[in-house]
């Protein structure tokens, strides 16, 4: 009987009880399936993220104010700050206010809810925002204030149909009306389409929102990455000198890298939990297909005795009933792949994030299951092999 | 060919100690036909058990063409089993989840037989059986008499010298036990040495030679001058 026989007889048994085969590897797959789809998802939307930032630009950071201070009116952040900053810190390449907003824009007759970004015309640079039509508003713009704003795509397919009929329209935003001067493409988001967003001059916010000057963030660009880090601390110790502040946490900053550690912590985390269902399932699918074993042996006690009389070795015996359990491990690995693959697939697409399928990982599952088959098949193999024939053919 | 001297055999359960066998000296011509004979608890099926490999005297020797059986370790009893002794059993034995043409495959298994080799000598045996027509048919959808042919086919299927069977027609109706026996006697008659046990005297009329056995010893033999002919039997019942 060469390999492929046996392997041939062990499905055939699995077949005979299908039914209490598919219930004992349903540990395997599970454990198996989690593994495969931690991985191809983790991986996923590790590497959408990785993109996205990358997009942006690595050398970015952002300063904002940190905790919510009483004395907060002595904190804010002007738009004299930003000269400051830019001024005096040469390793910053580029240097952007934000202020944020959420209102009502109209364009008769329709109307919709959109963030509403106030800040300058370096903006679309250090944030690599593409334009689909139209142009970012300029210095220019921003200088005098001119009534302009720059609206992305989904708010103008929202309003005007499509990015092309948006640009040189009026909106209606706070009771000012605006000219639509470019359509920006919608960066996606991690959970789905970007929201409505309006792009205008700083100061024309203000005057829209009848705000005071106060800056919720500062988007700076090194001039290399490696100059990120100091480049933020400069700027925030500007800011420090300007504001008289001594308690040092007032300004803090943010970087990218330090949002790609904050991802890989979770996945790592998200790792580590499903690592451990997966073990457990794979534990309790082993310790099932032993189970199940040991019932198919006692079952087959008189197969076992025949098979002997007509000159089966112990270990034919032995090689049969590993085989079949290493069999049924492996089905269920297999199908657990096949699973995880499929879910991973159809996740990762809602999620719009490209599927990493990894080899590795599933020749490494695989193995994992050929493991367990043989770990736990062993002793029902061997309790086979050591029958007496003539018991064994006795038995009832 | 077959040469068994002081031969015993002891169980010991820890409980109970049987004397299942008792000094059996015992010679076996090939091609012999020899029934063996006794009432219940007489030891004939540790005998026949003994001569058939799947166990091991507590004393005595046992010659199989004189190779010493009892200096063999389990591997080589394996092998003796396979290719030079035919099982055949009272309850038949068969697998239940395989056609009738796969069990009589399932010795040549062992014995390093290719699949195509497999089934054309599984077929043959099945017709020498006359069962061809059934081939592809379970054990559950077999007779009894039928199915104990199926078990003879395989008992053949890798041409062994002896044939050792233990009450084989003890399930059966008469007229099957008599097809039983006119296969039996058939194949002995191509040259295979038949032991086979029974406690129906008819049966073992069927043999040249019959060891009687009383409480583990062999107590009498006798010849049979005219052995019966099933096949006879078979066709004078038929005329009735
Ligand atoms: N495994 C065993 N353990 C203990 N005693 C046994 C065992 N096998 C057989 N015996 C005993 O050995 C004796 C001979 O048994 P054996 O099966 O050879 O008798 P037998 O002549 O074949 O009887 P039957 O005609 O009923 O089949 C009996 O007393 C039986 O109880
Ligand atoms: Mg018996």
């Amino acid at each position: 009987m060469n390999f492929w026989e046996m392997i041939k007889m062990a499905m055939e048994n699995i077949w005979a009880n299908r039914m209490r085969s598919a219930l004992t590897v349903l540990g395997i797959i599970i454990g198996v399936m989690s593994v495969i789809m931690v991985v191809s998802i983790g991986q996923g939307g590790k590497a959408r993220i990785l993109r996205e930032m990358e997009g942006i630009g690595t050398n970015i950071f952002g300063v904002y104010i940190g905790s919510t201070d009483d004395d907060y009116e002595k904190y804010r952040i002007t738009l004299e700050d930003c000269r400051a900053i830019e001024e005096s810190v040469e390793s910053i390449e580029a240097l952007s206010p934000l202020v944020y907003g959420y209102a009502v824009v109209e364009a008769s007759p329709r109307k919709e809810s959109a963030y509403v970004y106030g800040t300058d015309s370096d903006y679309n640079r250090i944030q690599n925002i593409r334009m689909a039509e139209g142009r970012f508003f300029s210095s220019i713009d921003n200088a005098v204030s001119r009534r302009v704003a720059v609206i992305n795509r989904r708010l103008a397919e929202e309003l005007f149909g499509s990015a092309r009929m948006a640009v040189g329209k009026k909106l209606k935003i706070q009771q000012v009306s605006v000219v639509v001067c470019g359509v920006a493409e919608s960066g996606s988001g991690m959970f789905g389409p970007e929201s409505p967003m309006v792009y205008m001059p700083i100061k024309l916010h203000f005057e829209l929102f009848d705000s005071e000057e106060s800056i919720n963030q500062i988007y700076g660009s090194a001039a290399h990455k490696d100059l990120v880090e100091e480049s933020a601390r400069k700027a925030i110790r500007v800011l420090e000198v300007r504001h008289q502040v001594k308690d040092s946490n007032v300004y803090q900053f943010v970087t990218l890298s330090q949002q790609m550690e904050a991802v890989d912590q979770v996945l790592a985390i998200i790792t580590m939990i499903i690592g451990a269902i997966a073990g457990i399932s794979l534990l309790v699918g082993g310790i099932g297909i032993m189970n199940i074993m040991l019932v198919s042996v006692t079952e087959r006690t008189r197969e076992i005795g025949v098979r002997m009389a007509v000159g089966a070795r112990r270990e034919d015996i032995m090689r049969q009933f590993l085989l079949e359990s290493v069999v049924l491990s492996v089905t269920g690995g297999l199908v657990g792949v096949v699973l995880g693959v499929g879910i991973s697939a159809v996740v990762c697409m809602a999620m719009k994030i490209p599927a990493v399928i990894s080899f590795g990982t599933i020749i490494l599952a695989l193995l994992f299951s050929i493991a367990v088959g043989v770990f736990f098949g062993i002793y029902p193999a061997n309790r086979a092999a050591k029958q007496d024939p003539i018991e064994a053919l006795r038995y009832e | 060919m077959i040469r068994v001297e002081h031969l015993t055999k002891v169980y010991d359960t820890g409980i109970v100690r049987v004397q299942a066998l008792t000094d059996v000296n015992l010679e076996v011509r090939k091609g012999e036909f020899l029934a063996v004979m006794g009432p219940s608890g007489s030891g004939k099926s540790t005998l026949l058990n003994i001569l058939g490999c799947l166990d091991r005297a507590t004393s005595g020797s046992y010659h199989l063409e004189g190779i010493p059986i009892n200096t063999l370790d389990e591997n080589e009893l394996a092998h003796i089993r396979n290719r030079k002794i035919g099982f055949v059993f009272q309850t038949f034995n068969l697998l239940p989840r395989m056609d009738a043409l796969r069990n009589v495959e399932v010795p040549m298994l062992y014995s390093g037989v290719g699949p195509r080799e497999r089934r054309k000598r599984a077929w043959e045996a099945l017709e020498k059986v006359g069962l061809a027509d059934h081939a592809l048919h379970r054990p559950n959808e077999l007779s009894g008499g039928q199915r104990q042919r199926v078990a003879i086919a395989r008992a053949l299927v890798n041409d062994p010298d002896i044939i050792l069977a233990d009450e084989p027609t003890g399930n059966l109706d008469t007229r099957s036990g008599l097809e039983i026996m006119a296969i039996i006697q058939g194949l002995n008659r191509q040259g295979a040495t038949v032991i086979l046990v029974t406690h129906e005297h008819e049966i073992s009329r069927h043999a040249q030679r019959v060891v009687h056995f009383r409480d583990g010893r062999l107590v009498r033999t006798e010849v049979i001058a005219e052995p019966v002919q099933a096949e006879k039997t078979l066709r004078e019942n038929s005329q009735q």
